[in-house]
């Protein structure tokens, strides 16, 4: 029977260590929500510092994460110290979960720093590794997340990253955090999707009429009807190379046109075209309902 | 009481919501179906008689009393004060389940909320029925000057129903960062074509289904009123003292559920004309196939 005993590390040893675990995060998922929160912190902040933090709040599903909603935590940093309102996060940690019990405390997030001649910062300030370790204590896991959002403006875009840290192990000590990047997916429900659309559609919106939203999903459809029988057509006569991934699309939406008998379809076109016309109907007379009882009702006791 | 610690602002005529505020309304009520839910507005009043609501925050679901509710409230306001946000509470939110909000606790709150915090408090309506639907729908209500004074007055008389509450335009803004943002992130699914659903037959069950109980209840208020018109006529005091005692049942009552009915029809004509659109739409589509299918089996 061998016994299995722990050795101390030869000094032969590789000096960096990185401890996965078996339930390590591999795939983060965040919902717009967050971005705009921490975008919208990150225009509030105090005149002197540079950037922001707050916590984050989700699920975690064993390898995934999902982020639904963050706070901001007040914070203060100089040189190499970092102050963080701990007792604030505790206190807004319980307000939130009184009013969505499912929410649990899953990670951090920060904007970029900006440096304070106008020099460059990098994502990940050496403060960081500190506020990393302040969320490990306060999260369940003991693995949180790190959010962060690119708001220097230096490139065309505001990209978001998110890391996970794990210790960097020198002859068993920690010495420092490694940060390594994971794989971000932004994904929005249904209506937050729609909620989406409508921001961005306000801004351009204020030029055109305010056009029936049916006309305008009409109108739409057309369109694409439009460009897949020209291209159809096209390749019909030779002129585009065919394609057998597009045509297979191609099909299988046709396909989905149900192929009913014209009588069947003529009832059920009946049939509805009743429903619709006698609600129509019933919706009119009771409005004219509602004018009388309102006038009789003006009139009484005055 | 209602002491005059705000200047006297100008009535306001838009509602701005940023996207922030409108996103956490949206989540806050998806999340909680079935039940309905409300919340709070934070935000600031503008000169050019613009409402901006910056930002919101659900309140918990309690069963009970509003007294957690003054406490959470209050906190919640500190807290957000230490990051910076607008502190003051410009109105609140519901829920709407298809289109219901002419209720007497709708409007028992928004006077308060009118009378207490500031005379351009709204009550910004979400409905997210409608919005799973493909027509996102938001809408912002407070009571009219009329209403507000026959409130004050505690008068039992009568008022236009479609006076009671004033709809406010409500506009999407975002701050520039976000607008960069949302230019990247843009949606990959396109939305415009969910409207384009044929199923009508729930959406219009649910409605008249709901038609029937309000009309229901309109008759029973108007049973109220005839029983105390013959009570009065039995008794022998005067007409007028009679109306105005404190036994006479309430008219706002009646004419609550008479603007709730007359949203519903307007909005079940608007969804039967957008149906009738769709289905001549399909009707077409099918046309050409069966001339197709004709011409097919014809060769």
């Amino acid at each position: 029977m061998t016994t299995l005993s722990s050795k101390a590390p030869s000094p032969s040893s590789p000096a960096l260590l990185l401890d996965e675990g078996v339930d390590s995060v591999t795939q983060v998922i965040v919902h717009p929500l967050v971005f705009l929160h921490v975008l919208d912190h990150h225009t509030r902040r105090q005149e002197a510092s540079g950037r922001v933090i707050g916590t984050l709040l989700g699920r975690r599903d064993g390898k995934t994460v999902e982020v639904t909603s963050c706070f901001a935590v007040p914070h203060a940093e100089r040189g190499d110290e970092v102050a963080i309102g701990k007792d604030f996060n505790k206190q807004m940690l319980a307000l939130h979960v009184r009013a969505n019990r499912k929410e649990v405390l899953v990670g951090w997030y920060a904007s970029a720093a900006q440096g304070e001649d106008g020099t460059d910062t990098d994502l990940i300030a050496d403060t960081s590794s500190l506020i990393h370790e302040f969320y490990a204590g306060e999260s369940d896991e003991g693995d949180p997340i790190h959010l962060v959002v690119d708001t220097r403006l230096v490139e065309d875009s505001i990209s978001v990253r998110v890391f996970r840290s794990t210790p960097v192990m020198v002859q068993g000590e920690p010495m420092a955090n490694l940060f390594h990047e994971l794989r971000l997916t932004l994904e929005s429900t249904e209506p937050e999707t729609l909620a989406l659309f409508q921001m961005n559609t306000a801004d351009q919106a204020e030029e055109k009429s305010a056009e029936e939203p049916l006309l305008v999903s009409m109108g739409k459809l057309l369109q694409l009807l439009e460009t897949a029988s020209t291209y159809v057509d096209s390749v019909v006569e030779g002129k585009v190379k065919p394609d057998a991934e597009i045509g297979r699309k191609v099909a299988d939406t046709l396909a989905t046109v149900p192929r009913i008998r014209p009588e069947v379809f003529d009832k059920l076109f009946n049939d509805s075209l009743q429903d619709l016309l006698m609600v129509t109907y019933l919706s009119n007379i009771t409005r004219t309902q509602l004018s009388i009882a309102e006038k009789l009702n003006a009139s009484l006791g005055v | 009481m209602s002491a005059a610690l705000i200047e006297p602002e100008g009535r306001i005529s838009e509602v701005e919501i940023e996207g922030l505020a409108l996103m956490k309304i949206v989540k806050h009520c998806h999340d909680s179906l079935p039940s309905m839910v409300t919340g709070s507005l934070l935000g600031l009043t503008q000169d050019n008689g613009v409402l901006e609501v910056t930002h919101s925050f659900p309140n918990p679901d309690t069963g009970k009393d509003d007294d957690i509710d003054e406490e959470f409230q209050i906190e919640m306001m500190r807290m957000l004060r230490e990051v910076n946000v607008d502190n003051t509470c410009i109105g609140w939110y519901q829920s709407m389940y298809l289109g219901i909000y002419s209720t007497t606790s709708v409007l028992e709150s928004q006077f308060s909320y009118q009378t207490d915090m500031s005379p351009n408090a709204v009550v910004l309506l979400y409905d997210p029925i409608q919005t799973a639907h493909g027509n996102f729908c938001m809408k912002a209500f407070r009571l009219t000057e009329e209403c507000l004074k026959m409130k004050e007055a505690a008068q039992n008389s009568f008022i236009k129903p479609s006076n009671i509450f004033e709809e406010l335009p409500v506009k999407c803004t975002n701050p520039g960062l976000a607008k960069a943002m949302m230019l990247d992130w843009a949606p990959k699914s396109d939305i415009t074509l969910d409207r384009l659903d044929l199923s009508t037959h729930p959406y219009l069950e649910k409605h008249l289904e709901f038609l029937c109980g309000w009309v229901d209840e309109l008759a029973g208020e108007q049973q109220k009123f005839q029983y105390y018109t013959r009570h009065l006529a039995r008794g022998s005091n005067k007409t007028k003292a009679g109306w105005e005692s404190s036994e006479a049942p309430k008219r706002m009552e009646s004419l609550l559920v008479t603007n709730q009915i007359r949203n519903y029809c307007d909005q079940m004509e608007k969804f039967t004309g957008g149906g009738l659109g769709k289905l001549f739409l399909a009707g077409g589509l099918h046309k050409e196939e069966r001339a197709t299918s004709a011409a097919a089996s014809g060769n």
